[in-house]
């Protein structure tokens, strides 16, 4: 069916069916659509090449034992069984949780101090910022050799100073109760001057007449920061608290590189334990279910932090 | 008109379909696409000259093609032509050629120097034409290292593999089977001068993984100066209690007493291995189906060593790690202390302000044992120049180029025909390699020995602080070493 032209002198109009109307319009959109997965595929076959085929096919080691160095053997669901029944995975897990639920608040807390203090310096903050952000520039083997040489309990610089006040030197990482938040403070002096230039970023962003019409209206520092500062950051923190917890429970390097997941196991993290069952035992199935489970606890913490932290407005 | 919210909705829906599609696909290819096949892991490694009896067995049909060439190799030969051949003319070995790659850990900071003279050694004397190529891993992770090279597909064609590491990639098929090689008759008098405990490394699992041509012994390194002051130098080490007490008189503000490594990230096993074996105890049982920590004399001993952890004679537990300790027994601070004979080196280039030597852990009620490991010298089965990779074994491990090696780095040797020869000049090694390596009662090369050191560890490391007794801490050694094996 044709459309009706009408070649009025006011000019050409075009009526339509409403047949041709839906056509066009499917037209249309699979047009856009196309157009916009055209322009999304190198990302979506990146995604699938290094992301999805890599987590399906972990998937299916899960269900076999060897396949790297010898032949793959499918074992059903003996490497999940062994992941929940051995006590090592549990201490890796409670590890992890406990580091995090450590670090993250600690480094939110200390760098949103920092953030609102270089804030409020008019000018001349640079030097302090580039100080900040140094040790965040330090790979985790090298800020290990840097505490080797403050935490040492014969000549490290802090158990001199407590020598030097007539304390007992303090066994930072050879002792199971420390070894631990010993780590976590060493993680949160590293990421301390990111987070900072992340919130001190999003607090120059915000828009200054608010603050401006709230200290006409009489609101105090601290009110403003709960009432505009806290609301406003909403999209920063979410960002921060999702990126903190992926790369948090992913410790590996510092834990790698300081106590190798002593003493007594009361450092070893999921991705080192995973590391070992994979590189030192060869046990290709067990590291990859419990890779597997670490996949799917961020997803599922990310999503839980998605829904939380979602504007309910 | 859908919303962005309905759309994004229904794009999320789509995502999660195609996700269950993509692990439904994944479970039913783990379930039949596995290339685990029987008949594939039957069938015998690719072949090459170096596996040509077995071929041969394979395929009695196809005998035309002689095998190739070594002069051993000739039994067969001469039963088929009993009139010509008597005394059969070896057939020349095929002049050498191409690259081969080596790898091994470093025994010392020089130790691409070492290797390079080797090398040439080689070059100029066995095959000219054959190009080595030598790399090193790094001791801390070198099984992951080992590991992703063999996966590769193209590992170095020799590799230098401890005792500890190499049954695992023995068993998975990534080693080459030397029996054949070690059992050639033109080399059976250089076989014969390596020490028959040596072999027994290197034999499991029903072949030969290797030859050994290196070992690490674990010594004690005593302060003499402060022993003989406190008139303890002959009586310390008459048994562990006469030990504990001269550590506890030994220790004062400045110095401790006793030290031993604790970590297992200092593979702190091998200074409480000897301990275990003077009790008549080991890691797995004889059969090696279950944990060997069996007995009272080895609870005792495990009691001992917690004794001596808690006595207030060593450094806090975990405090220092390998390098650490030695320092401070360097700096006259350690008197009795656990470590590794490489150290020798350091203490003869740089002498202590003290007289020191080395010595042997006191006897126990079953023996008087030395821990050392070994290293052996393998093919990668992937290897496909596996006759010059033999040549270079050879090499390596003939008398001269070992004996200087060892020399140079301060390891023992196992070949019984050097001994006499080496160290001339260090009497701390001619000690070590006269005296401890004959006491030598090494690990057992299970393929999970590693796994299970490591899972059990952590038990003696609580018990050293203080938190278990050696009945308690010997049970959860034996529950962690029997989850290994069972998993």
């Amino acid at each position: 069916m044709m459309a009706d032209v009408d070649a009025s002198p006011g000019g050409t109009q075009l009526t339509l069916t409403p047949e041709e109307h839906r056509r066009l319009r499917k037209r249309y959109r699979r047009r856009t659509t196309l157009t916009a997965y055209a322009f999304l595929s190198p990302n979506l076959a990146a995604f699938a090449v290094f992301l999805l085929i890599p987590v399906v096919w972990l998937f299916v080691s899960t269900f076999r034992t060897g396949g790297v160095l010898g032949p793959a053997q499918f074992v059903g669901l003996d490497n999940w069984r062994d992941t929940f029944s051995n006590p090592l995975v549990q201490t890796s897990i409670r590890n992890t949780v406990v580091y995090s639920a450590m670090a993250i608040p600690a480094v939110f807390v200390i760098a949103m101090v920092l953030a609102l203090a270089l804030h409020a310096i008019p000018r001349g903050g640079a030097p302090t910022r580039v100080a900040l952000y140094v040790p965040t520039l330090q790979p985790a083997v090298v800020a290990a050799f840097i505490f080797t040489f403050v935490l040492h309990p014969d000549f490290g610089v802090i158990n001199y100073a407590i020598r030097g006040l007539g304390g007992d030197p303090v066994n930072f990482l050879g002792d199971t109760s420390l070894a631990l938040p010993t780590i976590a403070g060493i993680e949160v002096w590293r990421g301390t001057g990111f987070w900072t230039m992340l919130f001190l970023a999003s607090l120059t962003a915000l828009p200054s007449e608010l603050y401006h019409a709230a200290e006409l209206d009489g609101a105090g520092a601290i009110r403003r920061f709960r009432r505009l500062t806290l609301p406003l950051l909403r999209p920063t923190f979410y960002f921060a608290v999702i990126f903190a917890t992926i790369v948090n429970l992913q410790l590996f390097d510092s834990v790698f590189a300081l106590t190798d997941g002593g003493p007594v196991n009361s450092t070893i993290s999921v991705s080192l334990y995973i590391y070992r069952s994979l590189f030192a035992f060869g046990d290709i199935g067990f590291g990859a279910a419990l890779s597997f489970l670490l996949v799917v606890t961020v997803l599922v913490l990310t999503g839980l932090q998605t829904f939380l932290l979602r504007d309910r407005r | 008109m859908p919303t962005r919210r309905d759309t994004r909705h229904g794009t999320s829906g789509h995502f999660w379909r195609l996700l269950a599609v993509f692990f439904v696909f994944a479970l039913i290819a783990a379930a039949c696409g596995d290339d685990d096949d029987p008949s594939d892991a039957a069938e015998p490694a690719p072949t090459t000259a170096g596996d040509s009896s077995s071929d041969a067995d394979d395929e009695p049909g196809e005998t035309a093609e002689p095998e190739p060439t070594t002069a051993g190799d000739s039994s067969d030969d001469a039963a088929d032509e009993p009139v010509e051949a008597a005394e059969p003319e070896p057939e020349p070995m095929p002049a050498l050629s191409g690259t081969i790659g080596f790898i091994k850990g470093p025994h010392s900071a020089m130790e691409v120097e070492f290797e390079e003279q080797i090398i040439a050694d080689f070059n100029s004397q066995v095959a000219p034409d054959v190009t080595v190529e030598f790399s090193t891993y790094d001791w801390p992770v070198h099984v992951a290292e080992l590991t992703t090279l063999f996966a590769s597909g193209s590992p170095p064609d020799v590799q230098y593999l401890v005792d500890l590491i190499y049954p695992s990639f023995a068993e998975q098929g990534v080693l080459h089977d030397m029996t054949d090689l070690v059992n050639d008759p033109s080399w059976a008098d250089e076989r014969a001068n390596i020490s028959p405990f040596a072999w027994d490394l290197a034999e499991q699992q029903g072949g030969t993984w290797g030859v050994p041509v290196l070992g690490a012994v674990y010594n004690i390194f005593i302060n003499e100066t402060l022993l003989e002051e406190a008139g303890l130098l002959d009586s310390w080490d008459d048994s562990y209690e006469s030990m504990l007490a001269a550590a506890e008189a030994l220790t004062t503000d400045d110095v401790y007493g006793f030290a031993a490594r604790t970590s297992a990230a200092d593979f702190a096993w091998w200074d409480w291995y000897p301990y275990i074996h003077n009790a008549g105890g080991d890691v797995l049982s004889d059969d090696w189906t279950e944990c060997g920590l069996v007995g009272q004399d080895v609870v005792d001993a495990m009691q001992f060593l917690i004794d001596i952890h808690t006595a207030g004679v060593t450094p806090a537990i975990g405090s220092l790690d390998n390098q650490g300790l030695f320092d401070l027994f360097a700096a006259g601070r350690i008197a009795i202390l656990h470590h590794e004979t490489p150290n020798i080196v350091s203490l003869n280039t740089d002498p202590p302000d003290f007289d020191w030597t080395v010595a042997a852990a006191p006897p126990g009620p079953q023996g008087h044992t030395v821990m050392g490991n070994f290293g052996i010298l393998s093919i990668a089965e992937a290897s496909d120049n596996k006759e010059a990779a033999w040549e270079f074994i050879k090499h390596w491990a003939s008398a001269p180029q070992v004996g200087r090696f060892a020399e140079q780095v301060s390891l023992q040797v196992v070949r019984t025909d050097i001994i006499d020869d080496l160290f001339a000049e260090n009497p701390a090694m001619r000690t070590v390699q006269s005296e401890l390596v004959p006491r030598v009662q090494g690990l057992q090369p299970h393929p999970q020995i590693l796994e299970a050191l490591q899972a059990a560890w952590p038990v003696v490391e609580d018990a050293f602080r203080g938190n278990l007794t050696g009945e308690e801490a010997i049970a959860g050694m034996c529950g962690a070493i029997d989850g290994v094996l069972a998993g």
